[in-house]
């Protein structure tokens, strides 16, 4: 009980003090040590010195538990810069946002470690379901038309894709009609069990509306249009957040449904699906990266980009699939430095429009060297993780049996990488109007302290390749009986 | 008795398609969730059990009085013209479901010989589905996309009574308390829409593309 406690009941609690708590700052520090402890708590069950155990509906393995330590660690870290962030002035009107901030926040994270941790497919939806309503508020922070019109988009088009997936887990307990997994439903482990069993006609509709209806939440095109105007609009620690974490966990599902439908005869079918969806995110990025005049719109389509990769990574299977759940990683780390630099940026130039930023290098050198670092460390150029997880990837590709969609994915990225590296380098360099005069030099903050020891992280993990990592992510490739 | 209530369902459905005026998609609301009430209640004849009545209360609760009566708070609060402006033609409109509707109960029929499941209320509440689809699509006032949203939600509690035999109460109850507030902030958010724009409709939501 007691981690069941840390994990999802302190949380709960700590977003109702909040509510009670008026002091920002007090609410900060209650929130900073839920994160603490969920964040060493679930480094300990990654490591295996502790063994939890869950109550119905909840259960741990080496899935949820690399998943539960990608969320705390970008929770921790999020929460950590929330404060500094908070402080700056924002129009009279967002004032009234800053009060439910932390709460929603905690709400956030114990609806989201509910979800990750649960091994029941009701659960999990109520869990994921109750993610969004925790987030959708936290777009609307500035109060502005923009992110009134965001999170409008973000909450309606969830909900109906939350409620696919729903009639997806309602057509997989149709599957089941007449075996086993019928008494005790929708448990994940009894179904991957007795996957065989399961009809196929109903098994694969029910992929299809999960996948679709997830896709919403995870932004795979061509659903990714809500979630990119929301992490777009959102303020920079929440974009950080969603594209670090809640995307994550949506893809969770559907790499629940992907372990029970691998042993069965529809798994091509499945396979087909995911690919086809990972191509058009990829090529969706890569389209929209010539006209994007927002960065954090680019940042956006960047994530969309690299969720189709993984999940190109995840449906090639072999050692393309070790390289997806690597990318997982090393892209939720990446994300929450590239939205915290931008989010400086904005903070700064006051605008998200590209034309409207320059001599980003000049004017602010810290963070805009940050973001130089960043944009390497997103694009896949080494000693930064995602060069490792992508080569992976495209080297599993290469050697599976459809090694023409590498051809397709180069293509792709190669122009993205240009795109973004034009944008990018026209902020950092181009010489600005001449109206803002050089103003007093940049103050080192606790946010490029976050952000430095992020990009530490992720060469370090990338580099020193840890071996429990390794092993449980062999784990986790056994479990989907994945084959090198 | 389970045919009779989904059969129900599928005209409160017509209904909801040919009516002209918002108050009527709050009614089909209303008339929906008492219908999906009756239909879990229907075992308690046969045995009572007094813990197997929490379900059908809350979802009495909420689907006929919580939500409905919040939607036409909203409706009187904002003022919104109690007559709907659709952009297709009614009777194209009408046929279009009518299509549909056939579509999903032959395609249930013939799936029904593989897997044993109950025509009827399967294919009412797949209707349904589809149904609070098109409403979203074919609608400008954002009040009726939230009611086409319920409808579609109605829809998928029917499949699941056709569907599943028991999903655990706890799981139950979190749908349902999610269902009420994604309305509920629905609700707000249209108050500061209705604030911010002027207006409910589709077109003042254009502000973000590339």
């Amino acid at each position: 009980m007691f981690e069941f406690s840390i994990f999802i009941i302190y949380p709960l609690l700590a977003a109702g003090f909040c509510y009670l708590a008026k002091d920002l700052r007090i609410q900060f520090g209650a929130s900073l040590v839920i994160a603490l402890l969920h964040l060493g708590l679930s480094l300990f069950v990654f490591l295996g010195f502790y063994q939890p155990h869950m109550p119905t509906y909840f259960a741990v393995d080496s899935l949820s538990k690399l998943f539960l330590l990608i969320l705390s660690n970008v929770y921790f870290w999020v929460v950590l810069v929330s404060y500094s962030y908070l402080k700056r002035p924002v129009m009279p009107k967002a004032e009234g946002g800053k009060k439910l901030y932390f709460l929603l926040l905690n709400f956030y994270l114990a609806s989201n470690s509910a979800a990750i941790l649960s091994n029941h497919f009701g659960m999990y939806w109520v869990a994921a379901e109750a993610t969004t309503l925790s987030v959708v508020p936290l777009i609307y922070f500035y109060r502005n038309e923009e992110s009134l019109e965001a999170m409008w988009k973000y909450l309606f088009l969830v909900s109906v894709g939350i409620a696919f997936a729903f009639i997806g887990i309602l057509l997989l307990a149709l599957s089941a009609k007449e075996t086993v997994p019928e008494e005790k439903q929708l448990f994940f482990q009894l179904f991957i069990r007795n996957a065989t069993l399961l009809n196929p006609i109903w098994l694969k509709a029910s992929f299809i509306f999960i996948f679709v209806g997830l896709s919403t939440k995870i932004g795979i095109a061509p659903m990714h249009s809500g979630d990119v105007d929301a992490t777009s609009n959102a303020p920079s620690p929440v974009a950080a957040l969603m594209s670090g974490s809640l995307r994550i966990t949506a893809l969770l599902g559907v790499m629940r449904i992907l372990q029970i439908i691998r042993p069965t005869s529809s798994y091509e079918f499945a396979r087909v699906i995911l690919i086809v969806g990972a191509l058009l995110s990829v090529f969706v990025a890569f389209v929209f990266m010539f006209k994007v005049n927002n960065y954090k719109r680019m940042l956006a389509y960047s994530s969309v980009e690299h969720l189709g990769i993984i999940l190109l990574g995840l449906a090639v299977g072999g050692l393309a699939f070790i390289g997806a759940i690597y990318h997982t990683i090393y892209n939720s780390i990446t994300k929450v430095v590239l939205f915290l630099t931008a989010g400086n940026i904005h903070r700064t130039y006051k605008s998200r429009e590209v034309d409207r930023v320059a001599s980003v290098l000049d004017r602010m050198p810290k963070t805009g060297w940050l973001f130089v670092l960043a944009f390497f460390a997103i694009s896949g150029i080494p000693p930064f993780g995602i060069f490792f997880s992508e080569i992976k990837i495209f080297e599993g590709i290469l050697f599976s049996d459809k090694p023409y969609v590498l051809a397709i994915v180069m293509f792709f990225l190669l122009f993205i990488f240009i795109n973004m590296g034009k944008i990018i380098f026209a902020m950092l360099y181009k010489e600005g109007t001449g109206q803002h005069s050089r103003e007093e030099t940049e103050r080192f903050e606790l946010n490029h302290i976050v952000v430095i020891f992020l990009l530490i992280l992720l060469t370090a993990i990338a580099i020193a390749s840890p071996d429990i990592l390794y092993r449980n992510i062999m784990n986790i490739a056994n479990d989907f009986g994945v084959r090198l | 008795m389970e045919n009779v209530l989904s059969i129900l369902f599928c005209l409160s459905l017509f209904y909801v398609v040919v009516t002209t005026r918002v108050k009527g998609y709050v009614t089909v609301l209303r008339v929906q969730g008492l219908i999906l009430t009756v239909l879990l209640m229907i075992p308690f004849y046969y045995h009572f059990s007094f813990y197997g009545i929490i379900i059908p209360v809350t979802l009495l609760l909420v689907k006929v009085f919580f939500i409905p009566g919040y939607i036409n708070k909203i409706i009187i609060d904002l003022d919104i013209k109690r007559r709907i402006e659709p952009t297709i033609q009614q009777i194209s409109f009408l046929l279009l479901v009518i299509a549909t509707m056939v579509v999903i109960f032959l395609a249930s029929h013939i799936l029904s010989r593989s897997t044993g499941l109950d025509v009827i209320p399967f294919a009412s509440g797949f209707s349904a589905i589809v149904i609070g689809i098109f409403i979203m699509m074919f609608r400008k006032k954002l009040i009726l996309h939230v009611a086409g949203f319920l409808i579609m939600e109605n829809g998928i509690f029917l499949f699941s009574t056709a569907v599943a035999s028991e999903l655990p109460m706890m799981i139950e109850l979190g749908v349902l308390l999610d269902v009420f507030v994604v309305v509920f902030l629905m609700g707000i958010a249209l108050n500061r829409i209705s604030d911010t724009f002027k207006g409910f409709e589709v077109r003042h939501l254009e502000r973000l593309k590339d």
